[in-house]
């Protein structure tokens, strides 16, 4: 089996006296591709922050690569093994390049170094025709191609992506994210994908964990966990979540998923 | 840290660059920087508005400065702020014209060495077609009287200076009470009350010098004047080095001897006899109080 | 009218011949209300940026305490300093009273609220997602710090803009704390209104027109930095 890249162990994160996270254990292990699905406000951003050492929890222990995350650990040099992908591109003010540049900037990069790198990124996913353009001027879908190729030029050792492609239109979405998994199958990065949308899933992920009300209700392989009955429930979920939450937050406790797997 | 500086893009850091670079020079302009003096060579004094104003001591300070090596920093502001700021050891030599005040001053201790050094003169000015008939009249009282009968406008200082202490005191002294639409306050220095007046066409008190100076812009006429109790003196005097320690004792010394030196008394007598016609102020040293105004 | 007229035409004579004290006066001005400033943006800036990201216990109060103090009237602060400097004040022993030091701290504390206060707001203006996604790529607390001012680089400039602005028409605090000394502590706002009160009025407007020239000169000069900035 090969090293856990993250391991979690007893995580909770507390909202004010709302419990928004409860993994009792979790581990990523290298090279592999996890989706994290469930509906809006099961707690999969919150996990995802917490992985990305953005977010510290109120009880529990986390590792990176091997290093346990302490009071006193330094955060940025974790950080600085992973890179994450945002729902918005979150674009500063300047250019293409200075954006896709940002990262490596950060690091102390050598400016040549710098150049070769965000210049192999922008082809990955080709939008090197934008690199002077001032980026506050980009449509969404290269917008977000932009925010794909800064992360990308990171060479993390974990990738992170939350809903990357959700605030995207349709034909742009499906032809964005069959690029990202391409590129993602290729590089071998290991990817942890966050989605509301069960479509999503086999572009990106070859795992799945299933989450509702901050509790991790399924794991496991993509084909068993989106096996028959579960493709039905995750089908309602998927069409049945939008609902739930503009009734009631909460009423996520009463999902049939939920229940099935208690 | 170079990955910090690394991380600018390169305009940003033209522009921050640029502004640093400009506060920076205007910070350092060397031709600005006032010269800092031991605090054995600094005299503070604390004066009025109206003595600045006069514009005698920008003459007379530069004599002192030349002739004894101390410098001055002059502080002008109102006379009860003079006072007290001679009443807490935060000035080592005073220059006023309240001698009431002046005299509880010395009697407390916190002043000493006091002596009159020149005297000027308040007038009681008004518009030419002279409203409530004060003109020629002898007595400053008896025209405020007059003023508040005819319910003439008269515009008061209002600002608790040596000026205003003197107008109330001649309202008092006339027996009435200023009120009323007629009465107005301006809250401001004498050039601007005078200027004030003029607009309003009404009557007020002023100092001569500051009436002088101004003459030519207004539209007001001198009708009394010559009253003993009109008369402003001026008393020069050292805060009690012995009473506060941080006091510049030999400074303040210095500087009331320099004012009741003959030769700084000769300057204050032509002072202003170049530019209206007739001395702004009366020296007085050597004589006393009492033989004012006789 | 022809009192502006010969105000203007004097203010303009003072400047060709350079005369002396107009000069000093007008040097002073800059060198006390340009280092107040440069305290207030080196203090100010940072402070703001942190009080807008952090969320500690009294965040509100501190911010309350930075927008009341965006009003805060020169006089109160002319007082307060006073009282510290005064000889028999706590801080008497340095000697600073009626000195430009004096000066600069009085149009410190002035600017330093209206600085920090325009920064807290830009600052705060933007998404917090930025923060989220800077750090994700690993960026260091001065990184971000770096990057949020960067991105929030036009209310800045309107910090300095309004703290310049404020502390060199200021009058209150430097008469009270400078004293207005001729050739030590005199600046224009302190000669023009002791112009006023001796009734020199074409030489008050004469140094008004100075300090108007150069206020605006001035927040021209950063306004363009600014609409530069905004097209960069």
């Amino acid at each position: 089996m090969r090293e856990a890249v993250l391991e979690l162990k007893n995580v909770r994160v507390h909202r004010g006296s709302r419990l928004v996270l409860d993994v009792p254990h979790l581990v990523v292990r290298r090279g592999e591709t996890l989706a994290v699905v469930g509906p809006n406000g099961a707690g999969k951003s919150t996990l995802l922050q917490v992985m990305a050492c953005l977010l510290r929890p109120g009880a529990g222990e986390i590792s990176v690569c091997g290093e346990r995350v302490e009071r006193g650990t330094n955060l940025v040099r974790l950080r600085r093994r992973m890179a994450m992908v945002l729902q918005r591109p979150y674009l500063l003010d300047g250019t293409v390049f200075d954006n896709v540049a940002v990262g490596l900037r950060m690091r102390g990069v050598p400016r040549d170094e710098v150049r070769a790198r965000v210049e192999q990124a922008l082809a990955t996913f080709g939008i090197e025709h934008l690199a002077g353009r001032r980026a506050r001027t980009l449509s969404g879908g290269e917008s977000q191609r932009v925010s794909l190729a800064r992360a990308f030029v990171l060479e993390p050792e974990v990738l992170f992506l939350d809903e990357p492609t959700s605030s995207l239109d349709v034909p742009t979405r499906m032809g964005l994210l069959a690029e990202l998994g391409e590129v993602v199958r290729r590089t071998r990065v290991t990817t942890v994908f966050v989605t509301h949308d069960v479509i999503e899933i086999p572009f990106l992920a070859d795992r799945t964990v299933v989450m509702a009300g901050g509790r991790i209700v399924a794991d496991g392989p993509v084909r068993e966990v989106l096996g028959a009955d579960m493709r039905r429930a995750l089908a309602d979920l998927a069409a049945s979540a939008r609902w739930i939450l503009s009734q009631d937050g909460d009423g996520i406790a009463a999902f049939p998923v939920a229940c099935a797997s208690r | 840290m170079s990955d910090f500086k690394s991380l600018l893009f390169s305009h940003a850091r033209r522009q921050l660059l640029v502004f640093m670079l400009l506060t920076g020079i205007l910070a350092t302009v060397p031709g600005a920087t006032a010269i800092a003096a031991p605090a054995s060579r600094e005299v503070i004094l604390a004066t009025t508005t109206s003595t600045q104003d006069s514009g005698l001591l920008d003459v007379l300070i530069p004599m002192f400065e030349s002739q004894t090596g101390y410098i001055v920093k002059t502080i002008a502001v109102g006379t009860g702020q003079a006072l007290a700021l001679g009443a807490r050891g935060e000035a080592d030599v005073l220059l006023c014209h309240a001698p009431a005040a002046e005299m509880e001053l010395v009697k407390s201790g916190a002043a000493t060495n006091r002596k009159l050094v020149m005297h000027n003169d308040f007038i009681i000015v008004g518009p030419a077609d002279d409203p409530a008939g004060i003109c020629g009249l002898k007595s400053a009282a008896e025209a405020f009287k007059k003023i508040a009968a005819a319910q003439a406008v008269f515009v008061s200082r209002g600002d608790d200076s040596g000026t205003h202490k003197k107008e109330k005191e001649i309202w008092a002294k006339a027996g009435v009470k200023p009120e009323g639409r007629w009465y107005q306050e301006a809250g401001a220095g004498m050039g601007q009350t005078l200027n004030i007046t003029s607009e309003k066409q009404g009557y007020t008190l002023t100092d001569r010098a500051t009436y002088l100076a101004l003459k030519k812009r207004l539209g007001l006429k001198i009708f009394v004047q010559g009253d003993g109790a009109l008369l402003n003196i001026y008393h020069v005097m050292q805060v009690n080095p012995r009473r506060f320690d941080k006091v510049n004792g030999p400074g303040g010394l210095a500087f009331v001897d320099f004012m009741v030196a003959e030769s700084t008394q000769k300057v204050i007598a032509s002072f202003g006899v170049k530019e209206y016609g007739e001395p702004l102020f009366f020296a007085d040293a050597g004589k006393s109080e009492e033989d004012l105004g006789r | 009218m022809d009192l502006v007229v010969e105000g203007i035409v004097k203010a303009f004579w003072l400047l060709v011949r350079a005369d002396r004290e107009v000069v000093r006066i007008t040097l002073l001005t800059l060198r006390v209300s340009g280092l107040a400033t440069l305290i207030a943006v080196v203090v100010g800036v940072p402070l703001g940026t942190v009080l807008a990201l952090s969320t500690f216990r009294g965040r509100q109060v501190a911010v309350s305490l930075v927008n009341t103090g965006m009003g805060l009237p020169p006089v109160v602060v002319g007082l307060w300093v006073s009282i510290l400097l005064w000889r028999y004040g706590p801080l008497g022993f340095l000697r600073l009273m009626y000195t430009p030091t004096a000066m600069v701290i009085a149009q410190s504390v002035i600017a330093l609220p209206i600085v920090t206060g325009f920064t807290m707001a830009g600052i705060g203006q933007l998404d917090p997602g930025v923060r989220l996604q800077m750090l994700s790529l690993g960026a260091s607390w001065w990184q971000l710090l770096w990057i949020l001012l960067r991105e929030a680089r036009l209310s800045v400039l309107a910090a300095v803009i309004a703290g310049f602005g404020g502390v060199i028409s200021e009058i209150g605090a430097s008469m009270m704390v400078g004293g207005n000394v001729m050739g030590q502590t005199r600046i224009l706002t302190t000669a023009t209104a002791m112009e006023v009160s001796r009734g020199h009025f074409d030489m008050a407007i004469a140094l008004s027109v100075i300090l108007l020239a150069l206020a605006y000169g001035i927040t021209f000069g950063l306004t363009h930095l600014q609409q530069k900035g905004r097209h960069a």
